[in-house]
């Protein structure tokens, strides 16, 4: 057997269901390669390995006493630092909320727990979600663990990052305009956003409510199919919810009709679109059909995106005011306008970056210059694609349409930030659901395929990336020690 | 160019302070950031006329009652007669 870290999630449920080893051990091995790579790849912002030894116990006591150990019995998670957890310190890696300790779960966190997951720590991110290289975080920066002078993409980055070095066995995310899907390339492993009302965002820390899900980042399909059934859902705390079926992991593929965005290989470097039209060519062997195809209104998705969600986050943002939480600042010396604004200097830039053009476009006179427009151009994508759905099963392009890149690159030119973000947004604009799988690498660097499908048709996307995932034996764990 | 005085007034209603780093260079990549949106621009009026397809259905509601979530938690000693304590309003 490999080493207990080295586990997928349901091999780690099997084996302690099985009497094979216990949780404890289990969890002491993720500990252990935390110790030995934590200082090399920095994914984590808070590690609770107190907190996951006794849970580790309990799961093992139940185990003892013959109890259900639940459907994640014992498995480690890690979590974005920007879902809020009970009794653990959740900063949105941002100096803002540096002493912020939620006294709630959210919804996704309480199914995980109540199907016996270890909540094993908080994951770095860009500052509040915005960002694609965690190098906007306000503690510090993660590195790539295939190299670790190379950004691991973003926003969950601490995610993507410990994923693929084995500091947990599966991990939760959330993707605003390509925040699971960008670590998921840039680390080489499989990231989900799911169909916006899918999973719950009732703790998720806000950013752009209505582009933002909560989605899983792990090694393998089969886990992914694994965690979203458990987060998965109707909740009343989330308005936006709705029941949605089951996803199962199915061992024979249905023969999809399969497209190719054409402006999405266009844009991207040599290296990703030969891998990804090798990547589509095995679609052909497994027998779907694959053609080209263009999307009208592609080259708006990218400055709509930037529009509503800079516009929401100025509003979302407003809410941090140092009254609840955030710093210790005589309140006698000010009156409210200077204490607000003084207080929220702390801000990182590129947040600050974001709240200013959210209130450009949103004040008198750009309203329908831009974020009407950019409301309108959504609508549009979405029915275009829609009607591209009704032709094809699945859209695929790149994931992103360079390599990872070093730090330092191209964080003093927020509009090369941006364009990093291109082939993503799109899902998160029109709502529907989104995977990246690895399918190659290029100069020891991983490319992610991304593939969508219409809302609620998660189970596609499964079906696909299984059967890619067995063709395509992809490296999903580098060496680090 | 957003101009000293847009920035500034940006930053206002924004309510944030911005540091002398910041105030010198974020004119320039707000203007490039602005620029960028400009495109929306070419979306022909008639685009404009398209349904808003955010769908939310406000019609299911649930009940308004209090569901206790463990506790308040304030992480600052701002409070003061089970109040919390702000700055003054000017």
């Amino acid at each position: 057997m490999s080493s207990l870290h080295d586990l997928l999630a349901h091999e780690v449920v099997d084996g302690i269901k099985e009497g094979l080893f216990t949780a404890e051990e289990y969890v002491c091995s993720v500990i252990k390669t935390i110790e030995d790579v934590e200082s090399k790849v920095r994914s984590f912002i808070t590690l609770d390995s107190e907190g996951a030894l006794s849970s580790a116990k309990l799961i093992d006591r139940k185990f003892k006493q013959k109890e259900d150990i639940g459907l994640l019995g014992g498995v480690t998670v890690g979590i974005k630092d920007n879902i809020s957890t009970k009794d653990i310190r959740t900063t949105c890696a941002s100096k803002i909320l540096e002493d912020y300790v939620p006294s709630y779960d959210a919804t996704v966190i309480r199914n995980l727990k109540q199907n016996g997951a270890i909540i094993l720590g908080k994951l770095n991110l860009d500052e509040f979600g915005m960002g694609s290289t965690t190098e906007y975080s306000r503690y510090h920066p993660t590195h790539n663990p295939w190299n670790l002078d190379y950004v691991p993409g973003g926003s969950s980055g601490g995610c993507g990052a410990a994923i693929a070095a084995g500091e947990c066995t599966v991990s939760l995310g959330s993707d605003t305009g390509g925040s699971i899907r960008c670590p998921a390339s840039f680390c080489s492993v499989v990231g989900l956003k799911p169909t916006y009302g899918r999973v719950s965002r009732y703790g998720l820390i806000s950013y752009a409510n209505s582009l933002e899900q909560i989605g899983p980042i792990c090694r393998s399909v089969k886990e992914i199919v694994l965690i979203m059934n458990i987060i998965s859902g109707k909740d009343n705390s989330d308005n936006t919810t709705v029941s949605s079926s089951q996803i199962t992991i199915n061992n024979k593929l249905d023969k999809f009709d399969i497209a190719i965005i054409k402006e999405l290989i266009d844009g991207s470097d040599h290296e990703v679109r030969s891998t990804v039209y090798s990547a589509s060519d095995k679609f052909k062997e497994i027998g779907c059909t694959c053609d080209e195809i263009s999307i009208k209104n592609l080259h708006y998705a990218l400055p709509s995106y930037y529009t509503l969600a800079s516009a929401e986050a100025s509003s979302n943002l407003a809410r941090y005011d140092n009254i609840r939480y955030g710093f210790d600042l005589p309140i006698e010396e000010y009156n409210w306008d200077t204490y607000f604004s003084n207080v929220r200097k702390n801000f990182g830039e590129e947040v600050k970056r974001r709240i200013l053009i959210g209130s450009y476009v949103l004040s008198s006179g750009y309203y329908s210059k831009y974020y009407l427009k950019a409301r309108s151009l959504r609508s549009l994508l979405k029915l275009e694609l829609l009607k591209l759905f009704k032709k094809y099963d699945l859209l695929i392009g790149p994931t992103m349409p360079i390599l990872p890149f070093k730090f330092g690159e191209k964080i003093d030119d927020p509009i090369k930030m941006y364009l990093v973000d291109i082939n993503t947004v799109i899902a998160n604009l029109a709502g529907i659901p989104a995977i990246s799988l690895p399918v190659g690498f290029s100069n020891g660097l991983p490319i992610g395929l991304q593939i969508m499908a219409a809302p609620f048709e998660e189970q596609k996307l499964i079906d696909v990336s299984y059967a890619l995932e067995n063709t395509i034996n992809i490296q999903r764990r580098p060496n680090l020690i | 160019m957003i101009s000293k005085d847009e920035l500034e007034y940006l930053a206002q209603i924004s309510k944030i302070n911005l540091s002398e780093d910041e105030a010198k260079k974020f004119p320039e990549q707000l203007d490039k950031t602005i620029e960028y949106i400009d495109i929306l621009e070419e979306l022909a009026s008639d685009d404009l006329n398209v349904l808003d397809l955010q769908e939310v259905n406000f019609d299911e509601l649930r009940d308004d009652v209090v569901i206790m979530s463990g506790g308040l938690r304030i992480n600052k000693n701002l409070t003061e007669d089970g109040f919390l304590r702000g700055p003054k309003m000017k």
